[in-house]
């Protein structure tokens, strides 16, 4: 008998295991590949298997041919030798080397390596380089053009949405949770009707009353956008985390001679920060994800998913480029919602729709 | 005390309508006044005037209609896989064992990716030559001739392709408001029902769900509201006219085609049906799940 239920729970056991075993492949596999993607060398990127991870350096051999050099590259899936080269513009190698394979070299250094073949004492001569691991990183934002100024209207944008739903959301989350009054339940209503309504709604008209205002094309005229849907989730989330904060204690320091204003910036903010800083996160993710408001709110000026967006949906652009761009993207929203993930229950915990 | 008592009371009046009025306003300014632009907008016709001729051209559209079958196909079946599958993650992962909170934050990584890295990391991945084969190869599951062509995949294929990466998106996201509802649970009332015999199914039929329904129908709802308005994962695999959905239309015209003379026209009145289609949706779950519950009762 207890033998029996020993087997049992190691079935159990084995069960869970395998199971959690699957949902971390699922979960992590795609994410590793994009990442390992984004430092493959564009001669790695158009191979078939993809490496599963990206070369650090390359090994070389180099011998005299009639147009000048041969140079062929080690291929560490097949073992052989492949010929990449056959020239003897120096120039032009350092640009392949750069291109290709990642590897920032000077024509004089190439110059150098290979001037030991002119002699003809030796018929080949073995190298080895280093790879360049952030290359796809930098040429991204170099082919891109616009992606750095996009990254820095991305941050604006998202921080003034932070500051305009912070602002208003965190006043009225404020009213529901400290007072009763006429028509609240109707406006919590109403907070959540206007989330229902998709932002293309609301962004294809905004065009022209941002254009009358000189807001189109501009981080502002997103951030106004973008606050018609924070400003709801954030009342809703502030009134929760309100409602966490004695009253007690505002009453207290009333007594003690202070009034409501005071109370509130020396008692109830402080208190209420780390979760107010929880909630604005959600107005930054909110505002760094988006693409539809994006791509009809701006011109000549997008933001930065909307340049990786275009990057991809081209398809010209390079896989391991728009691989980097997308982490890129991905990073800031990554860290941030691994930050506010304490908070997950005390948002989630208390919502009622 | 009697002073600070009766001086709080006047102001316990108008101080909540002060610190809600300037949201109201923002709403008024930024979301009443482009709605109703955007209303008015779809019955206007190109010389201006009153029309219907945008919906007429809107609906007789062939991908209008493609688009709007196969938007209720992904919202119901993604949100259906998403739930059954996420309420059986936040069950198992509400046990608490060793390593649940590591799990837990390497399952907010996909939902804390933005659309265009998901898009991605899937476009990369489903090439004939992507990371999908690539790996199917390393693990010897499949031979280069046999690489899968996902691309080229055609009806039904396309959208159960788009549904499953919808979810691997989602399902962390859904997981995570249930798990949030678990963790609130009162323990005794599980144990109760061992107590009175009841086998885990039961248990969590009759006791686990019910108290977790308003956690379920948040969770459900922010789902449908975002499932309808699915278009950049499909624009991002299959490009835009290839797999339409009633969000991709509005893109097409607000974005791809802008310079049409009725495109604005078509763009909004494709938007307006869409938040039609959206806020109906989910007031029509809300109220019908309001409704048995009240049956309940």
């Amino acid at each position: 008998m207890p033998v029996n239920r020993s087997v049992k729970k190691l079935i159990q056991k084995t069960t869970f295991l395998i199971l959690i075993a699957t949902i971390l492949f699922f979960i992590l596999t795609p994410i590793f590949f994009l990442t390992s993607l984004s430092f493959l060398s564009s001669r790695e990127a158009y191979q078939f298997p993809l490496p599963i991870l990206p070369s650090l350096k390359s090994e070389f051999v180099a011998e005299k041919s009639e147009k000048g050099y041969l140079i062929s590259i080690y291929e560490p899936s097949t073992g052989e030798y492949e010929s990449i080269l056959d020239t003897n513009k120096f120039e032009k190698m350092s640009t392949y080397f750069r291109r290709e394979l990642s590897i920032y070299t000077s024509p004089e250094k190439l110059k150098e390596i290979l001037s030991q073949l002119d002699n003809g004492d030796i018929e080949k001569v073995h190298f080895t380089m280093r790879k360049s691991l952030w290359h796809n990183y930098k040429t991204f934002f170099k082919v891109t053009g616009n992606a750095k100024a996009a990254l820095i209207r991305s941050i604006q944008t998202a921080l003034v949405t932070i500051l305009i739903s912070l602002t208003l959301g965190g006043m009225a989350g404020y009213a529901f949770a400290r007072f009763s009054f006429k028509g609240k339940e109707q406006l919590r209503f109403g907070i959540l009707f206007v989330r229902m309504f998709p932002a293309v709604t609301i962004a294809l008209p905004m065009v022209i009353l941002l254009a009358k205002y000189g807001f189109y094309d501009r981080p502002v005229g997103l951030s106004l956008v973008y606050s018609v849907g924070s400003i709801g989730l954030t009342a809703w989330i502030t009134a929760s985390i309100f409602m966490g904060i004695g009253i007690e204690l505002e009453e207290a320091a009333q007594v003690f001679g202070a009034n409501k204003l005071q109370t509130f910036f020396k008692i109830t903010l402080p208190l209420a920060f780390p979760g107010l800083a929880a909630s604005s996160m959600y107005a930054f993710i909110g505002a760094w994800n988006d693409t539809v408001s994006a791509l009809i709110l701006t011109q000549s000026k997008p933001t930065f998913a909307v340049v990786v967006y275009k990057a991809l949906i081209g398809s010209t652009g390079k896989i391991n480029l728009t691989a980097a761009g997308a982490l890129t993207m991905a990073f800031p929203a990554v860290v941030f919602t691994l930050f506010i993930r304490k908070y997950i229950n005390q948002m989630w915990g208390g919502v009622k729709v | 005390m009697e002073d600070l008592q009766s001086r709080n009371r006047s102001l316990n009046k108008w101080l909540p309508y002060i610190l809600v009025v300037p949201s109201m306003l923002y709403y008024i300014l930024f979301w009443l006044r482009p709605v109703l632009t955007s209303l008015i907008r779809s019955f206007t016709g190109v010389e201006g005037g009153l029309t219907l001729q945008n919906y007429k051209l809107a609906l007789s559209d062939p991908l209008f209609r493609e688009g709007f079958i196969n938007t209720a196909v992904i919202a119901g079946v993604s949100v259906t896989i998403e739930f059954v599958v996420a309420l059986m993650l936040a069950l198992l992962i509400n046990r608490k064992f060793k390593g649940s909170g590591v799990l837990l934050f390497i399952a907010m990584i996909p939902m804390a990716l933005p659309p265009v890295a998901v898009g991605a990391i899937w476009q990369t991945g489903l090439t004939t030559n992507g990371w999908v084969n690539s790996l199917l190869i390393h693990l010897g599951l499949i031979t280069e001739s046999g690489k899968i062509y996902f691309m080229t995949a055609e009806g039904w294929k396309r959208l159960l392709l788009i549904i499953l990466i919808d979810a691997w998106q989602v399902i962390p996201s859904v997981m995570i408001i249930l798990l949030a509802g678990l963790q609130n649970f009162p323990k005794e009332m599980k144990e109760a029902g061992y107590v009175f015999g009841g086998n885990a199914f039961t248990v969590l039929r009759k006791i686990t769900l019910p108290i977790l329904k308003p956690t379920i129908v948040t969770a459900v709802v922010l789902r449908l509201i975002s499932a309808i308005q699915i278009w950049l994962i499909v624009v991002m695999i299959y490009g835009f006219n290839r797999v339409p959905t009633l969000m991709e239309r509005v893109v097409y015209y607000g974005d791809q085609v802008s310079s049409l003379p009725n495109s604005f026209q078509l763009a909004s009145t494709n938007s307006i049906i869409v938040a039609i289609i959206v806020s109906s949706a989910a007031l029509i779950y809300l109220k019908v799940s309001r409704n048995s519950e009240s049956k309940e009762v």
